[in-house]
């Protein structure tokens, strides 16, 4: 009898979950028409992190209870995942690399895959996965072991499965995939392990590689030169990335050059890391590139996901980018030609007297790290790590999580590496206490970088942040609190403690017409509506 | 092109044993024992910066990773160099199989040398006699020592595995003076404890005591009696933290010299629970 019960409950279920739709690639470029989904990484190909759903507002978001909550059964490492929501299906990540649906309404899992993880190399990275992407019925993840792979979208099952990179040379992939017409391109991460970055675009039916790209030059190409007369390593491609269907480019960051903290091998400016670069997913060449560290040895990647908006600048329209770096600058630059159009400062640092015309850092001296421990702010995870910002094309603010703390930077003898064999740190730090470090939600004018408003948070957190159009920034804490503020004023208005620290970016979706908010506290997945 | 494949070559064939030795605790039967020359102790802090320091932070004392200061002795060093080298499944704590037996011992040397004030000091005092100066000082009170004595302060059990004995007579003179870092995450800092904190509500009630925790929108404090007081910053007037104050007593003027340096060579003899 307790057995047809529950066959009876598992039929009437199946029966009552929304059928999976197609994704075309056309409706991915029109994200921003249906706001009840949240099709991509960064909500839509501009990675503003903005939702146009309007049902939470300032007036009423004090009333948000939890709705549903998702635990998954045995996590291996920190949850970071920012889900894709698809007609009323919720796709999420769990560490290191299992995919998950769930029932966007209840949270009930309706499928979940797992790789197969065999003696997995993880340098200098957390085993951990930030999310999918989706195209057409496919759902695309990338996994700690450095495969592609393509799952069925209503059943999980394995349609291909690539070998990005030799894991065993310290490749890892923790960061989303992004998926465009036809193709899906996938970065890597493992600069701590001293490879050679890269950049990979496969077809999307097929999985067959189309192109990549390295990062770092190889000896005898032209910037060798910028290398002394050392191998080029790192500036990896661990994050997320941004796409203008209109201009045909796609927008990805680059981490440190290796080894970290002691660059005296590498005199230079080590292109291409601490760079981003402006890529044709067609062909594969870049057209433009922006440095923003060069020779960088604070471990300050410029892995930071970045934002397109378009803006007026000097009474012009301009198409704009906006990026908030590692090293605690914000800078906006014109997407079409990479050129420098503003930047400041958007947390406390004390590495450089500003940025000259064209957006370089005029570097004070002595600011590297040193023997002894010489103390730069910001630290060595940076003024923003690899959380997403947002971008509010109502209010036309950038919503930074600034993480305001200081490091003594030390130097490391130990430079000499073998690539994909040992973590390759010739150095580190001593980070402030934690009273000596803080946080803040800041609201900045996204033409220019200009702070409008400041929400201080006990630490420095690892918390992105969501705008949406019903007046809302959300975001959390360290420590375990998540919140509501108003997008204008920056004013609290709602918060909940949910136990542990928050890792993840906050997305928003309706079902059946209703608002829901997503966050992961621990490891545990929480979602919150209006009762 | 044709020497830089000679190099990756080589390099995946050197990686490929690092990543078989990492599958297990390493079949390697040469037994660890903690190097501790000075040219040891060198290598090992290499080793360690170049290893260890990323998730356990330069001094060890734990950032993503937890804090390793006081664990050679804890757990032994055959222990600790089998985790070294084979690493704990299921954590971030990835096995280190390329380093060879010397080299697990030199970085274990070097971890003890980490996380203890005033390490070549020696307390002077009598421990016996210190004994009877802690039962008779109120310190019971608020520490406990192996199950026993009140906790409204830290628990004293390990407290000689942990600090020097410079590090104890300063806090028995001026407590406050030093506050310790928790074994926190070097993501956000090291948040300082027992930190004292002042805390005026909107009523004008005044609270004063121990932090015991603090997030972006509450605070609880712990107050000279044991007892917790929660706020939301919001309906505080004044929050004010005081590194320097605290809920102890200084013991300057009521301890002679002698009943210090007996207390200071009790506190320093207290190495953890004995097991039963």
């Amino acid at each position: 009898m307790k057995q047809i019960r529950i066959i009876f409950a598992f039929c009437a279920l199946t029966a009552a979950l929304p059928t999976v739709a197609q994704v075309p690639y056309d409706r991915l470029v029109k994200s921003d028409s249906e706001p009840a989904n949240w099709l991509m990484y960064g909500g839509n190909y501009y990675d503003q992190r903005f939702s146009g759903l309007k049902q939470l507002t300032p007036q009423n978001v004090a009333g948000l209870k939890m709705a549903w909550a998702y635990q998954p059964t045995r996590p291996a490492g920190n949850v970071e995942t920012s889900p894709v929501v698809v007609d009323g299906i919720m796709y999420v990540t769990e560490p290191p690399s299992t995919v998950t649906a769930l029932d966007a309404h209840t949270g009930a899992k309706l499928w979940t895959w797992s790789p197969l993880l065999k003696n997995v190399v993880a340098i200098g990275l957390f085993q951990t996965n930030r999310g999918v992407a989706v195209l057409d019925n496919r759902v695309y993840v990338a996994t700690i072991d450095a495969h592609l792979v393509c799952l069925d979208a209503k059943t999980g099952a394995v349609i291909w499965n690539t070998v990005v990179a030799d894991n065993k040379m310290g490749y890892a992939i923790t960061g989303p995939p992004l998926a465009i017409d036809g193709r899906v391109m996938i970065g890597t991460g493992g600069s701590e392990a001293a490879v050679r970055g890269l950049l990979d675009c496969f077809d999307a039916k097929t999985g067959k590689r189309l192109w990549r790209i390295w990062t770092v030059p190889a000896a005898g190409e032209p910037e060798a030169a910028t290398w002394g007369n050392s191998v080029p390593a790192g500036g990896t491609t661990w994050n997320a990335a941004a796409y203008d269907p209109k201009l045909n480019l796609v927008y990805w960051g680059t981490g440190n050059p290796a080894p970290d903290w002691n660059g005296d091998e590498r005199p230079g400016s080590n292109l291409y890391t601490c760079s981003l670069l402006a890529i044709d997913p067609v062909t594969g060449k870049v057209k433009w590139y922006f440095q923003f560290s060069p020779h960088e040895t604070h471990d300050w990647d410029a892995s930071e996901p970045p934002i397109l908006f378009d803006g007026v600048v000097g009474g012009k329209s301009r198409k704009l980018l906006g990026f908030a770096n590692r090293n605690a600058f914000y800078y906006v630059l014109d997407r079409e030609t990479g050129k420098f159009v503003a930047g400041q400062p958007y947390a406390k640092q004390t590495w450089a007297k500003g940025l000259d015309a064209e957006g370089q850092p005029i570097v004070i001296p002595d600011t590297g790290p040193s023997s002894e421990g010489n103390l730069v702010f910001p630290s060595i995870t940076g003024a923003i790590n690899w959380t997403s910002n947002s971008y509010s094309p109502v209010t036309k603010m950038f919503y930074v999580d600034a993480r305001e703390m200081g490091s003594y930077f030390v130097k490391g003898t130990n430079t000499h590496w073998e690539m994909g064999k040992f973590p390759m740190n010739a150095g580190g730090e001593r980070a402030l206490s934690g009273d000596d470090a803080y946080g803040a939600i800041r609201a900045l004018e996204a033409t220019t970088g200009k702070m409008k408003w400041e929400f201080r948070l006990h630490s420095p957190s690892w918390v992105g942040t969501l705008a949406t159009a019903g007046g809302l920034v959300f975001s959390g804490t360290d420590e375990g609190n998540f919140f509501a503020l108003d997008a204008v004023t920056g004013k609290p208005l709602w918060d909940v403690y949910l136990g542990s620290s928050l890792r993840s970016n906050p997305v928003t979706y309706a079902v059946d017409g209703k608002q829901y908010v997503f966050v992961t506290a621990g490891t545990t997945y929480f979602v919150f509506g209006l009762p | 092109m044709k020497s830089i494949g000679a190099v990756s070559l080589v390099a995946t064939a050197i990686c490929m044993l690092t990543a078989a030795a990492q599958a297990q605790i390493p079949r390697d039967p040469t037994p660890i024992v903690a190097k501790t020359s000075p040219a040891d102790i060198a290598n090992g802090k290499l080793l360690f910066e170049a290893t260890c320091s990323r998730c356990h932070g330069l001094d060890g004392g734990g950032s993503d990773g937890p804090s390793l200061q006081g664990v050679p002795d804890r757990l032994g060093d055959q222990a600790m160099g089998d985790i070294i080298r084979g690493g704990i499944p299921g954590t971030g704590m990835n096995g280190f199989g390329s380093l060879n037996a010397e080299e697990t011992g030199q970085v274990i040397g070097y971890i003890r040398t980490l996380g203890r004030t005033a390490e070549a000091a020696v307390a002077k005092g009598d421990a016996a006699r210190g004994k009877s100066v802690y039962a008779s000082s109120g310190c019971t009170h608020c520490h406990i020592i192996n199950g026993e004595g009140g906790g409204v302060g830290p628990e004293l059990s390990r407290v000689g595995a942990m600090r020097g004995p410079s590090y104890l007579r300063t806090t028995l003179l001026t407590p406050g003076a030093i506050l310790p870092k928790e074994a926190g995450a070097m993501e956000r800092g090291r948040w300082t404890q027992f930190l004292f904190v002042h805390a005026v509500t909107k009523d004008g009630h005044s609270y004063e005591g121990t932090r015991v925790y603090e997030d972006s929108f509450t605070i609880e404090l712990k107050d000279a009696t044991g007892k917790f007081h929660s706020f939301r910053k919001l309906e505080l007037t004044k929050l004010e933290k005081l590194p320097g104050r605290s809920v102890m007593p200084s013991f300057k003027d009521t301890l002679s010299l002698p009943q210090l340096d007996d207390l200071v060579a009790y506190l320093s003899s207290l190495k953890g629970a004995q097991a039963q």
